[in-house]
């Protein structure tokens, strides 16, 4: 059988599919394990243009790298306080956030680590299918081994994918993090086939 | 002892051939929101096969009438509506527990959104969303009023055709869904660039509702049926 055709989201997302989407850091009344993190940026088009009324959603492991899903062998222990799925929306200056967790490591399925990391993707007007990328968290980038960021050989762009810490953005006990989406043009983010 | 492991499923790229075109000459944001470096080819991993399982834990769902504001209140003004199909993987396995997110203009046309600039009345027995679960054979039913068509304020003579939005999240990361659905027989449909986008007519075809025979009984409406098939298949073993 062959898929259904993808089609944009269009303008007029429900803003109530929104509210209470973005904070990550609680579920079914208790809080999430380990360190949380203020993910926030801007989303960017061609020309540095703010890309406004944008959706982005997350999906990613708790803090000790446990996916809230049957595949994942180690589900049983994931974090009660954590589900795992999110969803923003750029404001008028293109600009979102997330509030969460930082990933603990996980592994491939043939049991090859990988690097903490947040996937992420974007809907918007002008997209007719979803974009997709992975945001990486580690000290050293240029250091890291993990078998989708080394997909990314242009050595500027794998350095695009690592969130910047940025104290000046810390609040409410979470550690800030700045992450601008630039869909296309100068400083374009590398996305993944989809 | 063996453990049981979990159904391997593939994930094989959407196939360009049927769907929409990522650039559509006259809908100016695809150009200049589309990336321009190729798209990177990645191995799937746990991370990127998983996914928001379970999604009805943390996101509100409802009744499935999305023809009145409240339940039991009054109906929304225009054509009672029922919109009932399956959501199912590649090969056809039912895709239970998944949640469908709707949302539509009202029967003038006008959604209930801040961006929305079409002088068209709002009604105040219409939201314009809802939210679903497909049961156990994936499959999903919802009443609503048939949307009306409205004017692309950005642009000076395209009119989008009646659609219902769906966005489906489920089972995994990659099979995340998001469509508009049109209805057959619309003189508008033959001009949207975004049906039109898809350049394949059976590919076409299945962003188009079918009708279902019509009946005569207590609760009136007219039936549209819409399958959705999302990415993924049962891997088969590798022969000897």
């Amino acid at each position: 059988m062959t898929t259904s055709p993808y089609c944009t989201i269009g303008p007029f997302f429900p803003r109530k599919f929104v509210e209470g989407c973005s904070d990550l850091t609680s579920f079914e009344g208790r809080s999430a394990r380990g360190r949380h993190i203020l993910l926030t940026g801007r989303v960017l088009e061609e020309g540095g243009e703010p890309t406004r009324n944008t959706i982005l959603e997350i999906w990613q492991a708790d803090a000790n790298g446990i996916f809230r899903h049957p595949l994942d062998p180690r589900s049983a222990d994931a974090d009660p306080g954590f589900f795992g799925w999110g969803r923003a929306m750029t404001d008028a200056e293109g600009r979102y956030r997330f509030l969460t967790v930082l990933p603990g490591p996980c592994r491939a399925e043939n049991g090859a680590p990988r690097c903490p990391h947040i996937n992420l993707m974007a809907l918007a007007i002008g997209l007719t299918r979803r974009l997709v990328t992975t945001i990486f968290f580690a000290d050293a980038p240029d250091q890291v081994d993990d078998p989708v960021l080394n997909c990314v050989t242009d050595p500027a762009a794998r350095r695009r994918l690592f969130p910047a810490r940025d104290p000046s953005l810390d609040a409410d006990g979470a550690d800030g993090y700045r992450f601008d989406l630039i869909l296309r043009g100068e400083n374009e983010t590398p996305f993944f086939l989809d | 002892m063996k453990t049981a492991s979990p159904p391997q499923i593939e994930y094989l790229p959407y196939d360009d051939d049927t769907q929409l075109r990522r650039q559509i000459k006259g809908y100016p944001r695809s150009f200049t929101r589309t990336p321009s470096a190729p798209l990177i080819r990645r191995p799937l991993t746990l991370s990127e096969l998983t996914g928001p399982a379970g999604l009805e834990r943390r996101l509100e769902v409802g009744d499935g009438d999305m023809s009145r504001a409240v339940a039991g209140g009054s109906r929304a003004l225009g054509q009672l509506i029922r919109v009932s199909g399956r959501v199912t993987g590649e090969d056809g396995s039912p895709l239970a527990g998944v949640v469908i997110e709707l949302w539509q203009a009202n029967a003038a046309g006008k959604y209930i959104h801040e961006m929305d600039r079409h002088q068209a009345p709002i009604d105040s027995n219409f939201t314009g969303l809802g939210r679903l679960v497909t049961g156990a054979d994936g499959e999903y039913k919802f009443f609503s009023i048939k949307p009306g068509a409205y004017p692309v304020m950005e642009s000076d003579w395209w009119w989008r055709p009646p659609h219902i939005h769906f966005s489906i999240l489920g089972p995994s990361w990659m099979s995340r869904f998001v469509t508009q659905v049109f209805f057959p027989g619309e003189p508008l449909n033959e001009t949207d660039l975004l049906l039109n986008g898809v350049l394949n007519e059976d590919a076409r075809q299945r962003l188009i509702f079918e009708t279902e025979p019509t009946t005569v009984g207590t609760l009136n409406f007219l039936g549209f049926q819409r399958d959705f098939v999302l990415r993924g298949k049962h891997r088969t073993p590798a022969l000897d």
